[in-house]
């Protein structure tokens, strides 16, 4: 997985499952309430029915002349009569409200009410309240299982289509990483013998214009190892041999400075020393290199012509700040962002941050990048 | 002291029976069907309060758009004439009435 396709993953996952859980959760209310609605008017219909069964055998109940009226009883449903002042006349359902009467539909645990008015009032009674158990309809938790069903599903094909959506980048970074390993496999040979020729011409020799030709062959060529040494570290993914070994930082970063102070003369660059004798870190030499060399030479890069580098290196952190043109809040989000370049005049190829990220991350150093556009940009290493 | 209690109240018991039957029924006789005006009564206005208020109100002064008999009765035998008895007793009696045709203390 390249650098930011976990991110896109995440960004296109949680957008696309976003989107439809809100449709579902749209879809599946709406349903809640219809299935409701149709519960409460099917039970609704039922307490209906039974009402009339009750307000009829009242009737008859009324005509009567006997000196003892018995109230109808039902299998499948209670009732209850109440007075036009509602106060309760006779009820065969428990723990009825017996001062006042709630009119229409509701429900009371498992039980469904319907409290209706009547005329004329057999027997006295005003409202007719009847009681049934509530059909046995779980809306809420069917709905639940088919939701966590529906999500899982969604989930899944989510997962299916940013793959297939990420298949064509995918291709184009292995393309991209496939060139640039094929180039560095041709680049080696030059390279060593370039850098092994110039160490060895005997400038005693050279005049004057010769040695400047020559000056600036070692700068080029210095420039081509770096990038080299850059991509072999990607191209080996980063699995170069470990040594981690008792550094001492000071004379790392002297060394360093030494090694690019051809190419920051090329530029009127003056570096600015502030380095502690005796600091020690304990790593891997090649990849504290990669480090420094990786941030002293975007410091020389972007710095402009004529400006000074400042090298902090005390006990606990090393910094780097240019007087260069500096990067936008934007740019600086974006920093470690593999194959990403702001500025396309200079060479490289984008890599420089994402091997700094990968070296800090192994050994738990914070980086601090304070950067203004047209100011500068400084680079703080802090363990 | 049970027993005196109970002898009174019995005996008050009787009165008010016999008070009921000096007022009531020696005009609407025995063959009166009261239990039939009770559920009249009943079936327009429900409450045991309504009901002995409209009764009072019918009693005390007798119109044709009060009475919950049918106007064809009404016309046949027309209309009671007013209750010469004070408030307090008429209610009284209203309350023996009631007590003893409602149809709601009939019901088991």
């Amino acid at each position: 997985m390249y650098s930011g396709e976990r991110k896109s993953i995440l960004y296109v996952l949680g957008l696309y499952l976003s989107s439809t859980i809100l449709l579902i959760a749209t879809f599946f209310t709406s349903y809640y309430y219809y299935e409701q609605e149709q519960f409460i008017h099917s039970e609704k219909e039922i307490l209906k029915k039974y009402t009339l069964e009750v307000s009829d055998k009242l009737s008859a109940l009324s005509e009567s002349s006997s000196e003892r009226l018995q109230y109808p009883r039902f299998e499948d449903f209670n009732s209850a009569i109440y007075d036009i002042d509602k106060n309760l006349i006779f009820s065969t359902i428990e723990d009825i409200n017996t001062k006042n009467v709630k009119q229409g539909f509701y429900t009371i645990d498992a039980d469904s009410y319907l409290a209706s008015p009547i005329t004329p009032y057999y027997l006295g009674a005003a409202y007719i309240v009847i009681q049934k158990k509530s059909k046995d309809v779980d809306i809420l938790n069917n709905l639940i299982y088919i939701a966590i069903i529906t999500v899982l599903i969604t989930v899944i094909t989510s997962f299916f289509l940013v793959n297939i959506v990420l298949k064509p980048i995918r291709e184009n970074i292995k393309l991209l990483d496939n060139f640039i390993k094929d180039t560095t496999h041709e680049l080696n040979t030059p390279i060593t013998a370039i850098l092994a020729n110039v160490e060895t011409i005997d400038s005693s020799n050279c005049d004057e214009k010769t040695l400047r030709k020559l000056e600036r062959i070692k700068i080029a060529s210095a420039s081509i190892s770096n990038l080299y040494q850059d991509l072999i570290y990607l191209l080996l993914n980063h699995k170069t041999s470990l040594q981690n070994v008792d550094l001492n930082l000071s004379q790392i970063v002297t060394q360093r400075v030494k090694y690019f102070t051809n190419m920051a003369n090329m530029k009127k660059i003056e570096f600015i020393l502030d380095i502690k004798e005796g600091v020690h870190f304990f790593a891997d030499r090649q990849k504290m290199e990669r480090l420094i060399d990786n941030i002293l030479s975007n410091a020389i890069k972007y710095t402009n012509k004529s400006t000074k580098i400042t090298i902090t290196l005390k006990e606990t952190y090393l910094s780097i700040e240019d007087e260069g043109k500096g990067m936008s809040k934007n740019e600086l989000d974006k920093i470690f962002t593999r194959y990403l370049r702001f500025d396309k005049t200079q060479g490289g190829f984008g890599i420089g941050y994402s091997i700094i990220k990968s070296i800090i991350d192994d050994y738990a150093i914070k980086i601090d990048i304070e950067s203004k556009p047209n100011k500068g940009t400084k680079v703080t290493l802090t363990w | 002291m049970v027993k005196k209690t109970a002898l009174f109240i019995l005996f008050c018991t009787l009165l008010n029976a016999w008070e009921f039957d000096k007022n009531c029924l020696v005009c609407h006789g025995e063959d009166f069907k009261f239990h039939i005006i009770m559920n009249k009564y009943t079936l327009k206005y429900s409450s045991e309060q309504r009901i002995k208020e409209a009764i009072f109100e019918y009693l005390k002064e007798p119109d044709i758009n009060k009475s919950i008999l049918p106007p064809e009765y009404i016309k046949k035998f027309g209309l009671k004439q007013k209750s010469n008895l004070d408030d307090e007793k008429l209610k009284k009696m209203i309350d023996i009435y009631y007590k003893r045709f409602n149809q709601q203390s009939k019901i088991y």
